[in-house]
Parts: C-alpha cells; sequence; structure tokens
C-alpha cells in the first residue's frame, strides 16, 4: 500500500529529462520532492500522475496504474497542478463539487463548505472564482483536490494528495496552514506527495524528501538525511549550510553567501 | 483575469443549477408559443382559427392541408432541428476549446461545408453518377465537406493521441481559409445561374424545407443532440483543462473525440439543409451562460431549446416582414444577433475575458 514507480524516464520533444527514476512514498507520511529549477520535480510528478507519457511503471497502492481506468485512479488519488487556468465563470462552489463528483464522497451535501472553511475560505461558495486573488484560486483549487479523496483511508487502502506547489503563491500564514491540513491527512492514514519549492517549509512540514538535480534522484530519504549541506551544495550549486533550530530540533536552510560552491 | 474591475457587481449565483432548471421549463413554453407563431403565419391563409381547428381535427380545405402539413410543419421541424443543432454544436466546440468566442465557423467546419455546396452546385451537373443524389446532392456534398475538413483537422492537430486545442484553431484558421480560397475559384467559374444559386444557398434560409430534408438531417442532428447531455461532464472538467480534468478520472480523449464527431456532423447536417446560418452557435450559449452559469450539464440542454426557439422565430420574421417575399434567415439573425453580440461583449466585457 504505497506509491511506487520504477525506471520513470520522461521525454519532452528530443530531450530525456528524466532519467530512469525510481521512486516511493508511504501513506501517513508527508513526501516532499525538491530540487532546483528545472531539476525534473514536476515532471516527476506529472509522470507519477500518469499526465506525461513516460517508460518505466507506476504502482498505486499495489496495482499498477497502467491497467487503472481513470475513475479508478480518481477515486484513489487527486491531483493539485502548479497552476489551473478556469474557462467560463464558474463560482468557488461549482469549481470544488466538480471534485467531489470525481469522487466517492460525491453524494454529501455540506461537504464543499467543510472544504472551503478548511482552506480558510468559508464564505467564498458563490463567489467568482475568477474573481479571487492567486493564493485563494490555490486553496480553492486544493479545497477541489480534497474534496475529491475527502477520506483519507478507503475500504481498500490509503487515498493520496498529489501536489504541485501547493503553497507556491500563499503567503506565510496560509502556507504555514497548508502544511498542517496535508500533515494532518497524512497523520490520519493518507499519502501526501508534494513538490515543494521552500526548503524550510520542507524541513518543518515534510517527513521524507527527494532531492532531484538534472533529471535524476540525487538523494531520497528521512528529511534530516536530505537536506544536508552536500547534498544541497551538490544540487542547488551554492554554499548552503543547514543548521538545526535550537527550540525542537527542527532543521532550517540558511544561505551564507551569494557565491558559487568554493 | 483582464479587467475584473470593469464587471459590475458579480450577480448572486448561489445554486445556478435549479435556476437553469426553472429556465428549461420556460425554455419549452417558448419553443411551443414560437411552434404556434410559426405554424400561423405565413404568405396565404391559414389563419390561427383554421390552426386549432386542425388541431382539435374540424375539417380543413384542401389548400389549407397543404400549406399547414406540408409547407409549414416541416419548415417549423427543419428550423427547430437546425436552430438547436447550431447552438448545441456552440456550446460543445466553446467547451472544447474552452473560449467562450469558439464556433463551428471558427475550425473550418462551416467553411468546408461550404466548399462542399458550392463544388456540387458548379461542378455537379456534369458529373452523371451524382444525378442518382437528386435534390441531395448539394446538402450531401455540404455535410461530406464539414466532415472531411473536421477529419482532416483533427489529424493534423492529433499526435499520439492527445489533441491540441492551439494546434486545432490555428489549423482550422488555416482550413478554412484553404476551403475559401477553393470556393473562391469555383465562384470564379461558375456561371450566372449557378452564382445565383450559390449566392442564395450562402445566405442561408429554410425556405426549400421539405420532409425529404428533414429525413436527411433530422437523424444526425437528433442523434447529435442526445450525445450532448453525455458530454457535459466531460466539457464542464475540460474547462479545469485537460490535465485536471484527467486527474479527476474524465477520459479527456474520448471525450474530445465525441465533442469533436458530434459537432461536425451536426453542423455538416445544419449547413447542409439551411446554407449560412450565423449567430445562433455564438449567441446562444452567452446568454445562457450569463442567465443560469457555465454547468454544461443545464447549458446543453437549454442551449438546444433556445436555439430551436430562436430561429423559429427568426424564420417566422424572414416570412413576414416582407410578405408575400421572403428575406433569408441568415441576414435575420445576423441582423438580431450581431447586435445582441455587440451588446453583451460590451456590458459584460469583464465575464466574457474570465
Amino acid at each position: 500500500m504505497s506509491l511506487r514507480a520504477e525506471g520513470l524516464r520522461v521525454r519532452l520533444g528530443a530531450a530525456e529529462v528524466l532519467h530512469a527514476v525510481d521512486f516511493s512514498a508511504d501513506p501517513g507520511e508527508v513526501t516532499a520532492i525538491v530540487g532546483p529549477n528545472g531539476s525534473g520535480k514536476t515532471t516527476l510528478m506529472r509522470a507519477l500522475t500518469g499526465e506525461l507519457p513516460h517508460d518505466g511503471r507506476v504502482w498505486l497502492n499495489g496495482r499498477d496504474t497502467a491497467a487503472l481506468r481513470g475513475w479508478e485512479m480518481a477515486a484513489l488519488r487527486a491531483v493539485l497542478p502548479q497552476s489551473t487556468p478556469l474557462a467560463f465563470p464558474f463560482s468557488v462552489v461549482e469549481v470544488v463539487r466538480m471534485g467531489q463528483m470525481s469522487g466517492l464522497s460525491a453524494a454529501d451535501p455540506t461537504l464543499a463548505a467543510r472544504a472551503l472553511s478548511a482552506v480558510d475560505l468559508a464564505g467564498y461558495e458563490n463567489r467568482f472564482f475568477q474573481e479571487l486573488s492567486g493564493g485563494e484560486q490555490q486553496r480553492a483549487q486544493l479545497a477541489r483536490v480534497l474534496v475529491q479523496v475527502w477520506e483519507p483511508l478507503g475500504p481498500d487502502g490509503p487515498r493520496w494528495l498529489l501536489l504541485d506547489e501547493p503553497v507556491a503563491s500563499l503567503d506565510i500564514g496560509h502556507q504555514l496552514g497548508v502544511m498542517a491540513l496535508v500533515r494532518d491527512y497524512a497523520r490520519r492514514g493518507g499519502g501526501v506527495v508534494a513538490v515543494m519549492h521552500d526548503l524550510n517549509l520542507t524541513a518543518i512540514g515534510a517527513d521524507k524528501a527527494v532531492m532531484m538535480a538534472q533529471g535524476q534522484v540525487l538523494a531520497a530519504g528521512p528529511v534530516p538525511e536530505v537536506l544536508t549541506d552536500a547534498v544541497l551544495g551538490e544540487a542547488y550549486g551554492c554554499p548552503l549550510r543547514v543548521n538545526a533550530a535550537p527550540a525542537d530540533g527542527a532543521v532550517f536552510v540558511l544561505p551564507h553567501s551569494v557565491g558559487k560552491v568554493a | 483575469m483582464v479587467a475584473l474591475a470593469e464587471a459590475p457587481a458579480a450577480p448572486p449565483v448561489a445554486d445556478r443549477l435549479s435556476r437553469a432548471r426553472r429556465m428549461h421549463l420556460a425554455l419549452w413554453a417558448l419553443l411551443a408559443l414560437a411552434a404556434t407563431a410559426s405554424l400561423a403565419s405565413g404568405a396565404t391563409g391559414v389563419s390561427l382559427g383554421a390552426l386549432f381547428a386542425g388541431m382539435t381535427g374540424a375539417e380543413l380545405s384542401g389548400v389549407e392541408r397543404v400549406v399547414l402539413y406540408d409547407i409549414r410543419l416541416p419548415r417549423l421541424v427543419l428550423g427547430a432541428l437546425v436552430g438547436a443543432s447550431l447552438a448545441v454544436s456552440g456550446a460543445v466546440m466553446q467547451g472544447l476549446f474552452r473560449n467562450p468566442l469558439a464556433d463551428p465557423a471558427l475550425v473550418g467546419v462551416s467553411a468546408g461545408a461550404g466548399l462542399g455546396a458550392i463544388t456540387a452546385i458548379v461542378l455537379g451537373a456534369g458529373v452523371s453518377w451524382l444525378a442518382f443524389t437528386g435534390i441531395y446532392t448539394v446538402p450531401f456534398a455540404a455535410f461530406i465537406g464539414g466532415w472531411a475538413s473536421t477529419m482532416i483537422l483533427y489529424r493534423v492537430s492529433t499526435r499520439r493521441g492527445r489533441t491540441s486545442v492551439a494546434t486545432m484553431l490555428l489549423a482550422g484558421i488555416a482550413l478554412g481559409a484553404l476551403a475559401g480560397a477553393a470556393s473562391g475559384v469555383l465562384v470564379y467559374i461558375a456561371d450566372d445561374a449557378q452564382l445565383r444559386d450559390l449566392t442564395f444557398w450562402g445566405l442561408g434560409s429554410l425556405a426549400g424545407a421539405t420532409w425529404a430534408k428533414v429525413a436527411a438531417a433530422g437523424p444526425i442532428i437528433v442523434a447529435a443532440l442526445l450525445a450532448a447531455p453525455f458530454l457535459a461532464r466531460g466539457l464542464n472538467g475540460l474547462a479545469l483543462g485537460e490535465a485536471a480534468a484527467h486527474h479527476m478520472g474524465i477520459p479527456v480523449q474520448t471525450v474530445k473525440n465525441a465533442a469533436i464527431l458530434s459537432v461536425a456532423a451536426a453542423t455538416g447536417a445544419a449547413v447542409a439543409v439551411s446554407g449560412g446560418i450565423g449567430f445562433v452557435g455564438i449567441v446562444v450559449p452567452h446568454l445562457l451562460r450569463l442567465a443560469t452559469g457555465p454547468d454544461h450539464r443545464m447549458l446543453l440542454p437549454n442551449a438546444a431549446l433556445l436555439g430551436a426557439s430562436l430561429l423559429v422565430l427568426a424564420d417566422v420574421i424572414s416570412r413576414t416582414v416582407i410578405a408575400p417575399a421572403e428575406l433569408p434567415i441568415g441576414i435575420v439573425t445576423a441582423i438580431l444577433g450581431a447586435p445582441v453580440f455587440l451588446w453583451i461583449l460590451l456590458r459584460r466585457r469583464g465575464m466574457i475575458d474570465l
């Protein structure tokens, strides 16, 4: 009962941008995919979700995703893309209900409102989606994704949230709120895989991390083993030193200078 | 996202779905009203009284019978079918392209159908094997032209089972231009009588409506209309983009294929029997989206009803304003539709951009 991939290769145009990547994530944990720009984080995510044609195989809860139908996948995992443009003036609640219709909780009349309140958008139901700010739109999309797999544990195993930069355009309060929300989802038995840009949020929000660099996995494992001076320096090509905050031992990232690695 | 500040205060959108359901009932009433007006009006004398007498079983004179059953009724049925087909095709195409200004005319389906019809009118006379198709030659050729252009478009814009909407739009413009140029060549070599035929076909008219035409176009249009509700959820999902629709379990490629085929069939059949009738496909879905929201589950059936009603009413106008002569219906829909369209654009620019 995990999300596992072997030998993922993705070609975009003539270039291979993902080179035989192996990946695994367990339910009950938040797994962050981190790495510099263009390292293949989003490509890996899009291969895992089946959005991009790829070589290699992906198993979700032990089932080969190539053999799963679209609606079966939709009941097992929900995906938050990096950005979701919306055509036509749908209201916020109409957008959220589209996600709800795709999952197993389609009949619950109060679910959309509860999900909106979970992402701090209570009372936004009848606003036009396009009239929200960028961060509000992203949280409304997160609500749409949440209601698709609302129960973290289904009858046939865990449900999965696959999130591509879920906190990228949020203010710091909502960044922490969303990280708390997905941690709670994992704590209740669901699986969460998130592409993350912010290393400090990764450090306090994720259990496992996968460091991508140049289309390959540079390091993978518990966060303190991945976010190390050596790994970060190699991945990002700049001197970074990981420090532990004195309070509770969580690591944080502190840039020390803007020069190249010596 | 542009010009949000220009949009007027957001109308209440609470529970637009049930408002759309009430609208659905109202539109059936509108269609019934339009149908009555259509049967009761025309160049010669079947009055409203005679119409009700006919419905209650009283004897009609021979002339009244012919006018009612062989002229006005097929015309009413054909008008309703064509109107519904144009409006639903427009709504489906707009949903597919995620663009409120998309229209079958935009992706070359109408241009292809036009080329087919013009080919039949100009070259058809010299081709003996075409003779067996008789009065169907022009409609049939228009249908083939629309279908073929959609197929070419589809082949150009689909790679590895994925259709690129951007490629399709651009290819549609190119194909439309090509079909227009080919049509131009044919018009250039046409003689005077053919030019007259071409002009009238191009303006669009329901004047030639017969039961034979209803029988030729009806089944295709009805099949496309019946398929539309099954596209509704897929088109709603596509509004969030193909990736999000895919993640929500919508069979994106199947929805796209079905949408393209139903639009090609319905538009080809409609253009074939009625020529170029504009603005129904773009104005009707807009009006409904503004009134009851963009949810395709009610938008598609309501578009069918409103499109049918509006085209039947436009036909009534085309028959009565300069009676006993007739104004081609394409002129009526353009005169009524274009200002409405501009008015929508001006008043709700913020909404259209969304």
